[in-house]
């Protein structure tokens, strides 16, 4: 999703992933744990996230150790809950992983 | 009438959305290279006392906390 000067007045859910700010030439990367994207009438957009982190604070190898932790608790998890952590912990990852590599 | 728009997994598992983003706030926050890390890491911790209610009299008042008891 990509917002210009101009967009339609929006209220968006962000799932966990980057979020790109162009200023002029210049691109920040930020991954976003999670939130929402209020974009206003008057052009002004607001990100709201409980965690927004430069991508180049990542730690490479806890993701990868994350992955492999959440896709093994996916496996053994019983309850529903477990089972959404399990897959919460999965989709966070793969996000965290996607925006390493990306 | 079938149900309403596809929930979320997290949802149909009974979990609210304050709760699924504090679980992806934590999961960030601890796949952060150090220093940083370290600086974010006491944001998960809460400390608070709350009091269970009975006749309109508070009884004795619980403390919950993260950090250890000074």
């Amino acid at each position: 999703m990509g917002v210009l000067p101009g967009h339609v007045a929006t209220i968006a859910e962000l799932k966990p992933g980057v979020l790109s700010v162009h200023e002029g030439n210049n691109v920040n990367k930020y991954f976003v744990s999670s939130g929402f994207a209020f974009i206003h009438a008057n052009s002004y957009a607001d990100i709201i996230a409980v965690e927004a982190v430069p991508v180049d604070q990542i730690d490479s190898a806890a993701v990868q150790k994350g992955l492999a932790d959440f896709s093994q608790k996916l496996n053994t998890a019983t309850t529903d809950l477990e089972k959404a952590e399990a897959q919460i912990g999965i989709d966070v990852h793969s996000a965290l992983n996607a925006a390493i590599t990306g | 009438m079938a149900s309403n728009a596809a929930v979320p997994f997290w949802r149909a598992a009974g979990m609210t959305y304050i709760t699924y983003s504090n679980i992806c706030a934590n999961l960030v926050r601890n796949c952060l290279k150090e220093p940083h890390k370290s600086e974010v890491i006491s944001r998960e911790k809460v400390h608070f006392a709350f009091s269970v209610w009975k006749e309109g009299k508070p009884l004795k008042p619980v403390t919950r906390s993260d950090s250890p008891q000074e």
